[in-house]
């Protein structure tokens, strides 16, 4: 290292002296751990023994394992890209010059501070087959040809796209970010491309996109991973729709057992923490992997953005 | 971006509000049933406006509950045999001519009328006499729209345990207490490490900078049920089981979600600022200070609005870590009102969560301060 | 043991699941202990899902002195080493594990024990009972005093207890669904004489009873249409509200347990019902019936394990003369506080005759039967569950046939045995667990 490479170096590390800590402190040690557990037989109170790779080879012959993994990707395939629509459309909305703007991101935040065992009941209520909210809509135009919604949260074919469509409400979160993230768009660069004649459209994908990219690489990501690892929302509502006491099974019919809730199970109903733990590595590898791919492709797009 | 034309303009608001009140819609609800009867809650179909029934019982104007309505007529009976004798009764009209010698007739009942009875005002299904009941047709009963505002102090008296032998009897003011040391000194720490760790990871070149980031991306993706049982022995082996300190003292050590967070809008910022100080022979520390600092307003207070959520509703953390109910927060205060089995009082359950939100509501309209200037003032940045 | 007793009182760190009523009345009876005594002191701790949390904290090495859990949990916990046999404390008091046990109905024994260890006392039982709706037996013309006594009347009165609307042919009301409340699908399964675990096996789709009772739970599916199922389920809201489908007459005859009357006095006070014993399905098999009961026990490094076992005892015992509210103590304490039987044989005569319960009569002669039964204790119960619940999803949604779905169960199950009973072995416990298996 050169002298100037030195220096350079010593302030990266003092600026991030903290996380090393923290890292070191509280991270590393539950991470390594976990690593180690996942070639154990290892149920969490005896001492754990080692058996190579045999979990990684009965995840490989687990039925729940692979069907937790499809269902976990379809939510994600859907829930991510939706979600980022919406909460974009959105944000550019409300960065709009209209009335009452304050009062609308309260609104559209809302959802994100309703405890969950509040909504939770709500959404039941909305997805309800017979007195929803939400087939009192749809009935409007399926009536007319002899339809009727789904029993969404009950019906196994519906489920998980109903658990998509509850995601929706919780994108206050990202509309936060993604506000948050437009007051750094400089306002002369849309006021060149008015003076250019460029439309609505063209100002959004090239002024606004490119300058924001590396927030939308941000809320991209961490939808992602959140999708990956869903639990608490999918948990409480498989219990709430099918009332059978025992949620951690993703009913109906296994439709929302969802890879985080069988980890879950595995873990901390049948105390089989090292299939857990190999469980949870398999997790962050697709993921890792996944977010490699997403940072790849938006470096393609927008140079800055990872 | 400003809508140009009046139509676009009323475009804009008609899709702003249709969101919106799809939006409210949990926290209406949320507040609806917090001012209703137990027995009203979680009605199907759902009814937003609480409401409160009158009727003649016995003679006398009273409360009554909507039990269910009758689908057939018959009558109200007085029964002269079986474990019943003596009680009143309703019976179908069929069963009445099979049985009319163990029976008399008090009166007649139109199919289609309600089953009431008398609103006994008791918390639990304990004691007292046994309620006054009838079958009445729909137009002899009142009903009336009644928020039912008492619900507020009995959730918040109920928080705490209302057995008086209770020797931990803790009450709300406690539990905020501990919310509010919980978040404030989570926000503080979260705000001040992670800005000064993700500039670190953005605005300075460094050898290992890239891998570094990477495997801090890479925390975040190992699913935390598998961490729960080794970061119990860290905290464990700091002796900070059954304090508070575990829910907070993390935080000033940065956290994989904030430094990204940062990171990426610090990456926001123009380069030249930073080039221009230090060409003038400011420090890092400087630069970070006096031009990254002022120009990150809004993501610092997204950062501590964020965070703040998070400890206000943190169930796992509590749950794991503390042990006296001196110690508890909110979050995990608001169990109470679950009993047994999973028997629910939701009216109070949606009060103490409406309560609860409150703090939240306060601070989001304080930092939408930082949001509010708009793009005209921002523009000098570039 | 004890030399400074009278010195410095001991403080016992109790974790529960109880809050609201049930924790008041925990609170009670403790404080009852407390004062009776001046050497130990319990210190009630109410907690979200203890089980987990004692199982965090026993493996960080900082138990509480008793974890209040679920009897499903037994099994498991002991086979992982998170609990202590209580078999040394019982010895100590001069009995043997027979004597102890002898206290309890034979259900509420069998629950506290296994793989030939007593590993819990018993906080609060519980039993189930058939409940119906006197009004609905009325208006279908059936005694309302007289609910049915074998498989066939029963069916015969679900039929009858089911009403179509007369212009969409929809369904308003059905006599039975086995969903609501649809937790216990196995018990159905003992109900019609099968086993879930035979000597060291797995017998879940290899006895045919098991299959029978499915095809059973399948039959209600089968006979209203799986549509009209769906849509009248809509209808229900969750179990314990206003709306759960058996106070809103939408369904007429439920298995629930001993806290139910609670509920209903709560949620639908005007309910005109009948509590019964479960109709007889097996010919000579009478009083069949389902147990369960919240369970004290000691975590592996408790601190305070002697004094522990102080108040499990305590709480595992009464007063048998008690002739007032003031004489009640330990288990009938708690248990008139909290409207449950007791699990003991032996029930004093306030109890018995002062209860606040209004069926308790009906509960006591239930869980007193010899035919009452409860979850089989072992070690892969909570996987055995799943798969119990998730084919009892299958058969009544039409997804599969009951001999499919169980076969499907089995093989998993089996294979899940096999590994389970390796893990036992590389531990060392098998050979001890092995001879005494359920």
């Amino acid at each position: 290292m050169t002298r100037n490479e030195k220096k350079q170096f010593r302030a990266g590390i003092g600026f991030t002296s903290l996380w090393i800590v923290g890292l070191a402190a509280f991270t590393a040690y539950p991470i390594l751990a976990s690593l180690y557990y996942s070639f154990c037989d290892y149920s969490i109170l005896k001492s754990p023994v080692w058996i190579g790779l045999e979990n990684y080879q009965q995840l490989a012959q687990d039925g729940l394992f692979w069907k937790s993994l499809r269902n976990t990707l379809f939510y994600a395939g859907l829930s991510v890209p939706l979600g980022t629509v919406v909460a974009l459309g959105l944000a550019v909305l409300l960065n709009s010059e209209v009335r009452g703007k304050s009062a609308y991101r309260l609104l559209f935040f809302m959802p994100s501070i309703v405890p969950i065992v509040a909504s939770s009941m709500l959404w039941l209520w909305i997805f309800n087959g017979q007195y929803g909210l939400m087939n009192g809509f749809l009935n409007l135009f399926l009536t007319p040809f002899g339809l009727h919604g789904p029993a969404w949260l009950a019906d196994p074919a519906w489920s998980k796209p109903a658990l998509v469509i509850m995601s929706l409400w919780g994108t206050g979160n990202a509309v936060v970010i993604y506000l948050a993230g437009l007051q750094n768009v400089p306002t002369e660069l849309y006021e060149a491309a008015e003076i250019d004649g460029a439309s609505a459209w063209q100002r959004f994908v090239h002024v606004t996109l490119p300058s924001i990219a590396p927030v939308v690489a941000f809320n991209g990501i961490m939808a992602l991973i959140s999708a990956m690892q869903l639990f608490a929302q999918a948990y409480i509502m498989s219990e709430g729709a099918n009332g059978n006491g025992n949620a951690s099974d993703g009913n109906p019919a296994r439709s929302t057992l969802f890879y985080t809730i069988y980890l879950f199970s595995t873990a901390f109903q049948d105390l089989r923490m090292g299939y857990a733990s190999a469980m949870a590595y398999i997790l962050f590898l697709i993921t890792a992997a996944l977010t490699w791919a997403a940072a790849r492709f938006s470096r393609g797009q927008y140079e800055d953005a990872v | 971006m400003r809508p140009k034309t009046q139509f676009s303009r009323a475009v804009v608001t008609a899709l702003l509000l249709l969101f919106s009140a799809a939006f409210a819609v949990p926290f209406v609800w949320l507040l609806s049933t917090s001012l209703k009867p137990i027995e009203q809650t979680l009605s199907l179909p759902i009814t937003f406006l609480p409401r409160a029934h009158y009727a003649d019982l016995d003679g006398r104007r009273m409360e009554v509950t909507l039990d269910f309505q009758v689908t057939q007529a018959g009558a109200v009976v007085r029964l002269l045999s079986g474990d019943d004798a003596g009680k009143l009764g309703f019976m179908g009209a069929a069963q009445l001519a099979q049985h009319a010698d163990s029976a008399v007739v008090v009166h007649p009942v139109a199919a289609g009328s309600w089953h009431v009875t008398q609103r006994l005002d008791r918390a639990t299904g304990e004691g007292g006499p046994s309620p006054l009941w009838d079958v009445l047709p729909r137009d002899r009963i009142d009903t009336h729209i009644k928020f039912r505002w008492e619900n507020y102090p009995r959730a918040l008296a109920a928080l705490g345990g209302d057995a008086e032998s209770d020797r931990h009897r803790v009450g709300f003011w406690t539990f905020l207490a501990n919310s509010l040391t919980v978040a404030v000194l989570g926000v503080i720490g979260t705000v001040i490490s992670n800005a000064i760790i993700a500039y670190g990871f953005a605005r300075l070149r460094w050898k290992g900078r890239d891998a570094f980031f990477a495997l801090t991306l890479a925390t975040m993706m190992v699913p935390f049920p598998v961490l729960m049982v080794p970061l119990y022995g860290v905290f464990k082996a700091f002796g900070l089981i059954g304090t508070l300190l575990p829910l907070w003292l993390p935080t000033w050590f940065g956290s994989a979600f904030n430094i990204f967070l940062m990171r990426q809008f610090f990456r926001t910022i123009p380069e030249e600022l930073s080039e221009a100080a230090r060409i003038d022979g400011c420090s890092e520390w400087r630069i970070f200070w006096r031009i990254i600092i002022p120009l990150s307003t809004p993501v610092l207070v997204v950062a501590a609005l964020f965070h703040f959520i998070f400890a206000w509703y943190d169930f796992l953390g509590p749950l794991l870590y503390l042990t006296r109910k001196d110690t508890y927060t909110l979050a995990i205060a608001l169990q109470s009102y679950e009993s047994q089995n999973g028997g629910v009082q939701w009216h109070y359950l949606m009060a103490a969560s409406a309560v609860t939100i409150l703090p939240v509501i306060i601070l989001f309209l304080f930092g939408q301060k930082s949001f509010i200037r708009g793009i005209a003032t921002t523009g000098s940045k570039g | 043991m004890h030399p400074a007793a009278a010195a410095e009182p001991v403080h016992v760190v109790y974790w529960e699941k109880w809050v609201g009523v049930e924790g008041q009345a925990a609170q009670a009876v403790i404080d009852t202990f407390n004062r009776s005594q001046d050497r130990i002191i319990v210190d009630y701790y109410a907690t979200s899902v203890p089980d987990r949390k004692t199982l965090v904290a026993t493996a960080g090495g900082d138990p509480p002195d008793i974890a209040g859990l679920h009897e499903q949990n037994i099994a498991t916990f002991a086979d992982a080493e998170v609990l202590q046999p209580l078999d040394d404390f019982i010895h100590r008091e001069g009995l043997t594990n027979e004597e102890w046990l002898s206290r309890y109905y034979p259900v509420y024994a069998k629950i506290c024990t296994h793989g030939g260890h007593i590993y819990a006392g018993i906080s609060t039982p519980a039993v189930e009972a058939l409940y119906w709706n006197k009004t609905l037996f009325r208006e279908a013309g059936l005694d309302p005093d007289r609910p049915p006594r074998t498989l066939a009347e029963f069916n015969d009165y679900a039929r009858r207890l089911t009403r179509h609307d007369p212009k969409t042919g929809r369904l308003t009301q059905v006599g039975f669904l086995p969903q609501d409340p649809g937790w216990w699908p196995w018990i159905f399964c003992d109900w019609f004489g099968g086993r879930l675990v035979e000597g060291n096996r797995i017998t879940f789709a290899t006895d045919p009873h098991n299959v029978a009772a499915y095809a059973w739970m399948q039959s209600f599916t089968k006979e209203y249409g799986l549509e009209n199922v769906k849509a009248l389920s809509s209808e229900f809201g969750p179990w314990a509200s206003p709306a759960a489908p058996f106070f809103t007459g939408k369904i007429a005859m439920v298995f629930q347990g001993v806290w139910y009357d609670n509920y209903i006095r709560q949620y639908k006070p005007g309910l005109d019902y009948g509590v019964g014993p479960w109709p007889e399905n097996v010919p000579g098999v009478k009083d069949f019936a389902m147990a369960e009961a919240d369970v004290l026990t000691i975590p592996r490094g408790a601190k305070h394990a002697s004094e522990a076992w102080e108040f499990i005892k305590y709480l595992n015992s009464a007063n048998p003369n008690a002739q007032s509210r003031e004489e009640l103590q330990g288990a009938e304490l708690m248990d008139f506080l909290q409207l449950k039987n007791s699990p003991l044989r032996v029930w004093s005569p306030y109890f018995t005759n002062h209860n606040p319960h209004p069926h308790i009569a009906m509960m006591r002669l239930l869980s007193a039967s010899p035919n009452a039964t409860c979850v089989p204790q072992i070690g892969i119960w909570q996987e055995y569950y799943r798969e119990v619940i998730s084919s009892f999803d299958r058969v009544r949604l039409m997804d599969a046939t009951p001999e499919e779905a169980l076969a499907y169960s089995q093989a998993r199950l089996d294979a899940s045995w096999t590994r389970y009973r390796k893990s036992l072995e590389r531990h060392g416990q098998w050979a001890a667990l092995g001879e005494t298996a359920p």
